[in-house]
């Protein structure tokens, strides 16, 4: 969440890429089995089964809910201090507090609100704008939004240990393992 | 699913029951009709709309499953099949109705009133006996016919059929919204002869769709309680009977609240008599209730994930649903009879009661000796879904 | 080689057999990227932008002359404005449905035609607010419409359904392009990786936020997509709901009607899926997307047509017989004035055109054939816009006074803003294909056979 700690040396991580999803989540498994708690996967079309593997939280559901009660309140306090506070004024013989016409804006606001903190809370529970990312600086990481799946054990897995976890990566179906170089 | 199995006999222990019911509350609502025979008539005509629901809706449904497919409709098929075979049921129990047109209805009674005369051409007991024989010589021809193509597609499997099947129930669901609506202008709107609304007849449509809905999940939930319907029926039938429960609480509250607003907002002295009447003199209570119970209760409770793949706590819902579902037509029906005030009387809660025991035990009946859920159906699933649908 | 679950025999598939993640990949981003454009491309985009032009003189025309060069007169003080700006917006809403509507229902046959129906959406929403912008006559004030504080120390009037339009419909367009730049987000990167040229490189690299596809992120992405369909959905009833209340809340004969609201919902769904139809006909052919955008594709939207615009035909029914059972003098004559008057050419069109019309595609033959649905489509398009303006002209001309009473053309100008804004739209959609993918790129991958990862929100609608 908020993005990834600090990384200290010149490794960042390493990198094994893979020909498909399934042989992505048995490396998942294997890693997760060898004690591995930070890893992060990246593939081309949403899996919800690597997240699942990869044992992450996701509490966006509960931040949207409580945009929309926030927006939903703001409709009606916005409304109902404007014709009954702050400018009182008889129109057309309706009440101050004409709450079935109130409900139109209120419900706008209520969606308003909770999209907004839908798009922006994934952002920021994502840590994204974020234009660069080591991972980007090796090789061939450009297929990751074409065709090809990676797993990354990041520098900052308290397991992590470069020998240990090449043996742990070599293990897995993986084509291709590298070094992330750390900025 | 022969008649040795546990069910069998359970549902026949349920059928002596309900027509047990109906045999005590039929004879209180005919001391009742002895006694009043005016008053009735207003109980039994909300307890007669409010059974309409289900059996006009399984057809409903089924029409709308048979073009869209879906899994949810496989869980439920049989159990609207069995409601829909009561249409000659409720063309016999509209007879009453029929008896009582001049007692009931304040156009057919009510002489020199400038508005009623204007409509004079629709609103006439002659043409309003033979529009009730049309809308059942409809309902009554379209469920036979879905049951005959159905049972037509089930046996031979064949393309030809299947897009038969589609195609009349495609033409099936206009007819049935057209003489749906027409239905509930002559027996519920034409009770206050000035008022109307144009969307009146979407609420009924509407209303008895969701009642059916409620009904379903309720047998099927029993049914899941069985062998071997226990292993057939699945969580994710339950999730999407919710989902579709769900989309009719919504759509039902959008109708009447859009009612509401234009009414409100127009604010004509043609029109707004009909809120205030439901708005005031102790109706407000079940306006209340409608919106709170109807509405936001099951709305909240139907967005939770968790509620809809739990039969259980779906049922439990659907059954309460049920209930206020006699709210919703006791509330847009009855204040007609009382201007200005709130009389009930004992008849308004034996009148339901009486028709829905009948009509449970006729339905009950309607289930025996036909298997519960097809078993061909898993396999008429994808070719149901994806066939290319009818010319 | 087609999906297996979902493919019986004999119907068209939602993709064509033979596509690997690889070459679906391919095929989209190189209809982006690859350097030439077809002739057609040039031609179409040159036609737009000079109807934008005419827009834009029109629009010059009207700020320096004020709203009397409209048709516009005392009865009739809504005129082509008004009618434009709900047929725009009602073509709009085909787009959030058929992105968000059929997400929820796990409609797989979405995937190719949403992105192209949101970016319609959006365009058509542009194209729907520059009506009531300019129709406020001073535009420049139109913040007034909005709550703030302000020396004058005066709050817009919440109870009137125009003031609702001014929330809804920037609502609507708020989410509608966050739904859409989302849903972009993923194939930007695409792009960003496949690019050649920096400066495209820097651009698409700009705008992906730097997205790399990490599993947490698609995760909570995906959430959020499908957070936003679900909000997307009852918001775009919303907002012609609100359209219809523009009209019925008032006591006008015809527009006070309590059908209004769903029967303008559906009429906004026939629409846009008449102007889907329109544009996704031509396009599959020109850029070879029958792989993509099949005969399926087209036979559904034919089915949706066909059964919003019978429940259009119920409204119109409706209308007519209850402005006679309601014995009311004035509502039998608005139907009346409908039927024979001044307009009654308007009125029998429509009938024509939004009731006759659809009924041919009961038939599977008509809907087999791509010409006749195009045809079909053009009339459709040309019978919502005749609705609304027998729904705004017949009411508002024939005033509760007799002596009131009066006629409505539209002028030179009227015509040219409401062709100009045709204009910006295509000029806007010619802009969006050259520039990005028009198909969802990572969604198209979830529909290749041997990815069994599902689409954002599959199996999880809730």
């Amino acid at each position: 969440m908020f993005g990834n700690p600090k990384v200290k040396g010149p490794v960042f991580g390493l990198l094994a890429e893979y020909e498909d999803g399934n042989a992505l989540l048995d490396a998942i498994r294997h890693g997760r089995s060898a004690g591995y708690e930070r890893m992060e996967a990246y593939t081309p079309l949403p899996m919800h089964e690597v997240f699942e593997a990869l044992g992450d939280k996701n509490r966006l559901p509960l931040l949207v809910l409580f945009g929309g009660i926030a927006g939903a309140v703001t409709g009606f306090a916005l409304q109902y201090w404007s014709h009954v506070i702050h400018y009182p004024y008889n129109i057309g013989g309706r009440p101050l507090n004409s709450w079935p016409s109130f409900i139109v804006v209120m419900f706008e606001l209520t969606i308003l609100f909770a999209a907004l903190t839908a798009v922006f809370g994934m952002l920021l529970l994502n840590g994204l704008p974020r234009p660069h990312h080591p991972v980007f600086d090796v090789p061939g990481f450009e297929e990751a939004s074409h065709s090809r799946f990676f797993l990354l054990v990041p520098a900052y897995d308290p397991e992590f240990h470069m020998e240990r976890t090449k043996q742990m990566l070599s293990a897995t179906a993986t084509v291709q393992l590298s070094e992330v170089p750390n900025p | 699913m022969s008649a040795t199995t546990p069910i069998a006999s359970d549902i026949a222990r349920m059928q002596r029951a309900s027509f047990l019911v109906a045999a005590v509350a039929g004879v209180l609502l005919l001391i009742g009709a002895l006694v009043d025979f005016q008053r009735f008539l207003q109980a039994y005509l909300v307890g007669y709309l409010m059974w309409l629901g289900p059996t006009l809706g399984s057809l409903a449904i089924v029409m709308l499953h048979n073009m869209t497919g879906g899994k949810w409709g496989f869980a439920i098929r049989r159990l609207l099949e069995a409601g829909m075979r009561n249409v000659p049921l409720m063309a016999v129990l509209f007879l009453p109705l029929l008896l009582g047109v001049t007692q009931l209805y304040e156009w057919a009674h009510v002489e020199h009133d400038p508005i009623i005369e204007a409509k004079r051409a629709y609103l006439n007991v002659p043409f309003f006996a033979l529009r009730a024989l049309i809308f059942f010589a409809v309902w009554y021809g379209l469920s036979t016919a879905m049951l005959r193509l159905a049972e037509k597609y089930d046996r031979t499997l064949s393309i030809p059929a299947l897009r038969k099947l589609k195609g009349y129930s495609g033409l099936g669901l206009v007819a049935y919204v057209m003489t749906m609506s027409f239905a509930s202008f002559d027996w519920g709107m034409s009770l206050e002869p000035h008022w109307f609304s144009t969307i009146y007849g979407v609420h009924f449509v509407v209303g008895q769709v969701l009642s059916t809905l409620c009904l379903a999940i309720v047998a099927a939930s029993r049914l899941k309680r069985v062998e071997p319907f226990s292993r057939w029926l699945e969580r994710s039938h339950f999730h999407d009977l919710g989902n579709l429960l769900l989309a009719f609480v919504m759509l039902w509250a959008y109708i009447s609240f859009s009612q509401f607003l234009i009414i409100w907002s127009g604010n004509l002295p043609e029109e707004t008599p009909w809120y205030l009447n439901r708005l005031g003199f102790g109706w407000q209570t079940f306006a209340m209730i409608l919106v709170l119970g109807h509405f936001a209760a099951p709305f909240v409770i139907l967005l939770l994930r968790r509620s809809k793949r739990n039969a259980r706590v779906l049922a439990t819902l659907a059954m309460a649903l049920f209930a206020l579902r006699f709210v919703d037509y006791y509330w847009l029906l009855a204040p007609a009879f009382h201007h200005g005030e709130f009389h009930p009387s004992w008849m308004d809660a034996v009148a339901p009661i009486g028709v829905g025991a009948l009509w449970m035990g006729m339905f009950l009946r309607n289930t025996r000796g036909r298997p519960l859920v097809s078993l061909q159906d898993s396999k008429l699933l994808q070719q149901l879904e994806e066939a290319p649908s009818a010319g | 080689m087609s999906q297996p679950t979902q493919q019986p025999p004999g119907s068209p598939p939602i993709i064509a057999p033979g596509h690997t993640i690889s070459s679906v990949s391919d095929k989209i981003t190189s209809i982006v990227l690859k350097r030439h454009t077809p002739r057609g491309w040039y031609v179409g985009f040159a036609i737009s932008f000079a109807l934008m032009m005419v827009m834009l003189g029109s629009i010059a025309k009207l700020l320096f002359e004020g709203v009397g060069v409209w048709g516009l007169n005392v009865p009739v003080g809504w005129g082509f404005a008004i009618i434009n700006f709900v047929w725009w917006i009602g073509i709009g809403h085909a787009g959030t449905l058929i992105s968000a509507i059929l997400l929820l229902f796990r409609q797989e046959w979405r995937t190719s035609i949403n992105r192209f129906a949101e970016a319609m959406t959006l365009f058509a929403v542009a194209c729907a607010g520059v009506f009531p912008l300019l129709h406020v006559g001073r535009p420049w004030l139109a913040y007034w419409l909005l709550p703030y504080p302000n020396t004058m120390s005066l709050t817009p009037q919440f109870r009137s359904p125009l003031l609702w339009d001014v929330f809804a419909v920037s609502t609507y367009a708020t989410v509608s392009l966050l739904f859409w730049y989302i849903g972009l987000v993923p194939d930007l990167a695409s792009l960003r990786d496949r690019a050649k040229s920096r400066f495209f490189k820097t651009v698409y690299g700009i705008f992906a936020l730097g997205w790399r596809g990490a599993a947490t992120h698609w995760e909570r992405y995906e959430t959020a997509y499908l957070l936003l369909a679900g909000l997307a959905t009852p918001l775009v009833i919303s907002v012609h709901t609100v359209v219809s209340f523009d009209f019925a809340v008032s006591i006008i004969p015809g527009w006070h009607a309590t059908i209004f609201p769903p029967y303008f919902v559906a009429g906004a769904i026939y629409s846009g899926f008449a102007m889907v139809m329109t544009l996704a006909i031509p396009l599959r052919k020109v850029y070879g997307l029958q792989d993509f955008i099949t005969m399926r594709h087209l036979q559904n939207m034919a089915k949706v047509i066909l059964a919003t615009g019978l429940i259009v035909a119920y409204g119109y029914a409706m209308e007519v017989f209850f402005a006679w059972y309601s014995a009311n003098p004035y509502e039998r004559g608005m139907a009346w004035n409908r039927m024979t008057g001044p307009f009654a050419w308007s009125y029998w069109a429509l009938m024509l055109c939004n009731v006759i019309t659809p009924q041919f595609l009961w038939l599977k033959k008509v809907r087999n054939n791509v010409a006749l649905l195009f045809l079909i489509c053009l009339i459709v398009n040309v019978g919502m816009w005749l609705e609304r303006f027998v729904i705004v002209v017949t009411s508002l001309s024939r005033d509760f006074l007799p002596s009131s009473w009066d006629t409505y053309a539209g002028t030179v100008w009227d015509w040219s803003l409401y062709v100009g804004t045709m204009g910006l739209f295509g000029t806007l959609l010619f802009l969006f294909i050259r520039f990005l993918p028009m198909i969802s790129i990572f969604e198209m991958r979830t529909l290749v056979p041997h990815s069994k990862q599902k689409a954002p929100g599959e199996g999880e609608a809730s």
